[in-house]
């Protein structure tokens, strides 16, 4: 039972981590787009699109500093 | 809501809907309110418009010849002030009012004595500040974004352009409450969200940034308010605290505000091109992820307004790099649009006309913002004309374009009655004209040098400055055409068919006779 449910969640964060992906660069496939829709409520989608948003002030400030040194 | 809105109470309320002015004073219909909105949007337009003439027409030579410096500053200042928060936004709010209910198969918005509320402060918010122009020092002078120390030392005129943005954030939030929850919660049996039409989805996400940044911009008006009359220092470096504070305060709620008044924009012409392609829109799904993606993005940019404020290169670069980046998915949209037209049976109305030139013109906007994100540009041309004709681009023929096509658009489901194809046609070629007139020239300026927010120039900048000025009387003048064809459709234009345009699938189109009754969808329709 625990088996599944952590396969669920495992599949679940994946699945949240491309659908923000998609959000971030602004590209989804109509098929993918309905399958998030399936899946993901709209409390996966807010967190992840915040910690989503973190990496990526994270990446910048990150290329930023690699720029300068 | 359907429960609620049923046959007997819809009749009972028609029967008892007061008439002539206490209908518009009490209404808590969505079409009444929607109707108030884009009227007062329009007044403030003029008013703007007016104040806009008086600065090109001063500019119109070198020298001081009609405005005094100290009025020349008030009116850039108000005119910056009453388009955005006046003109842009309202007519926005006015839009979704109308169309969001009707988009969804709601009978109503959500919260309707609170609409009625939203708007009833808008008039008494453009009271003070058009009559802070005649109080004693005059109306505030320190231009729209009004930084300290300037806004710290105004006479009266500065306290209230504060209280009126105090209203116009209250106004906004409680408009963006009522859209938000209307759209989450009355959309109709099998509307699902992915199913939306754009130009709702825009407002959903517009609305979710205006209840993020409208309370940042309450607070630092509160703090300047308390440094004028409380003896705070928060942004006087004499007492400790700095103005460059304020500028990272006010331009968290200003970038993103640049695109509060641009995403529903978006939306509306996501609407038009389809209809008129006679095509899906391409990519509808990667229009939605574009929005969502742009708003986050809007809101981790805005030192880029503040590069030459003095930051440090880690600061410059981060905000250059994720400035740019915004331009990936806005080039996403702008890809769409041009797919969903690519091969289609395109057809030339007016709304399509403003469409087309958005896209067009906005993008030459956009191009200019990528140029000015770059910081050893931008550091060069911050403050200049280059930064006035930029955002002209993206706001007039941006944001203020596609109003216009979607007034041309839904006018006929509003009123019944069509306006005129020609006098519409004229509208456009002419505002296309004038309003390339006006600004082109501008980055010439810009770039050779001339300063914003100046009486007068030196005699190098004549000639473009006498081009735009002429360009801006015309593009005034053109206004009152639209002014007269709306006006002329209202009164006598043409019975509108019951689907005036054959391409238009959405549900205030398909499922509700022209004109739109004034109570629609009190029993929900279904959706496919």
């Amino acid at each position: 039972m625990d088996k599944i449910a952590e396969k669920e969640v495992n599949v679940s964060i994946w699945q949240i981590a491309k659908a923000v992906f998609a959000a971030f660069i602004g590209i989804r496939k109509k098929s993918d787009l309905e399958n998030d829709a399936a899946i993901l409520k709209p409390i996966h989608v807010v967190v992840g699109g915040i910690i989503g948003g973190l990496l990526f002030v994270l990446g910048v400030v990150l290329l930023v500093k690699l720029v300068l040194s | 809501m359907a429960a609620v809105h049923g046959d007997t109470h819809g009749h009972e309320h028609d029967d008892h809907h007061p008439s002539g002015i206490m209908r518009w004073v009490t209404t808590t219909n969505h079409k009444d309110i929607g109707t108030m909105y884009l009227w007062f949007s329009f007044t403030m337009f003029l008013v703007g418009g007016f104040l806009a003439m008086g600065i090109r027409a001063e500019l119109y030579q070198p020298g001081i010849q009609i405005l005094e410096p100290e009025l020349f500053n008030q009116f850039t200042t108000l005119h910056g002030l009453i388009m955005v928060f006046g003109a842009i936004m309202p007519a926005f709010v006015g839009f979704a009012n109308w169309q969001v209910p009707l988009m969804i198969g709601a009978p109503d918005m959500a919260f309707a004595r609170m609409n009625n509320w939203s708007f009833w402060l808008l008039p008494v918010a453009a009271t003070l500040l058009i009559g802070s122009f005649f109080v004693p020092g005059g109306a505030a002078a320190g231009g729209w974004t009004f930084y300290p120390p300037l806004s710290t030392q105004g006479g009266l005129g500065v306290d209230m352009m504060i209280f009126s943005v105090h209203i116009l954030g209250a106004s906004s939030i409680m408009g963006s409450i009522n859209i938000i929850t209307t759209i989450l919660n009355m959309r109709a049996p099998g509307m699902t969200l992915m199913k939306m039409p754009m130009f709702v989805w825009t407002w959903l996400i517009t609305a979710y940034l205006l209840v993020l940044v409208m309370p940042v911009l309450a607070g630092v008006v509160t703090m300047l308010l308390t440094d004028r009359h409380f003896g705070t220092s928060f942004f006087n470096a004499a007492g400790g605290g700095d103005p460059v504070l304020f500028q990272h305060i006010f331009w968290f709620f200003g970038h993103p505000e640049v695109y509060i008044m641009i995403l529903p924009a978006f939306g509306i012409v996501s609407e038009i091109i389809p209809t008129f392609s006679r095509k899906p829109l391409f990519g509808y799904s990667s229009m939605v992820y574009a929005t969502a993606s742009i708003a986050i993005l809007s809101c981790v940019v805005w030192a880029h307004h503040m590069f030459t404020a003095g930051m440090p290169a880690v600061g410059q670069l981060f905000f250059m790099y994720a400035t740019m980046l915004i331009a990936v998915p806005t080039a996403v949209k702008v890809f769409n649009w041009t797919a969903t037209m690519w091969r289609g049976s395109m057809t030339f109305e007016t709304p399509m006309l403003f469409s087309v030139g958005f896209i067009f013109l906005f993008v030459i906007g956009g191009f200019s913002g990528v140029i000015c994100a770059i910081v050893p540009i931008d550091i060069q041309v911050q403050d200049t004309y280059y930064v006035i004709a930029h955002f002209h681009y993206v706001l007039v023929s941006g944001a203020l374009f596609a109003l216009f096509a979607g007034a041309y658009y839904w006018i006929p489901k509003w009123t019944g009655r069509m306006y005129n194809e020609t006098l519409g046609k004229w509208h456009f070629w002419l505002s296309m004209f004038f309003f390339n007139l006006t600004f082109f020239v501008q980055h010439f300026l810009g770039l050779a040098g001339m300063p914003r927010r100046v009486p007068d120039y030196n005699l190098q900048f004549a000639d473009f400055n006498m081009i735009s000025s002429l360009g801006a009387f015309g593009f005034g003048l053109t206004q009152l055409l639209f002014l007269y064809i709306m006006i002329n459709c209202i009164r006598s234009g043409e019975k509108a068919p019951q689907l005036p345009w054959e391409g238009a699938k959405t549900l205030e189109w398909t499922h509700l006779p022209t004109p739109a009754p004034y109570h629609s969808f009190e029993k929900p329709p279904v959706v496919n």
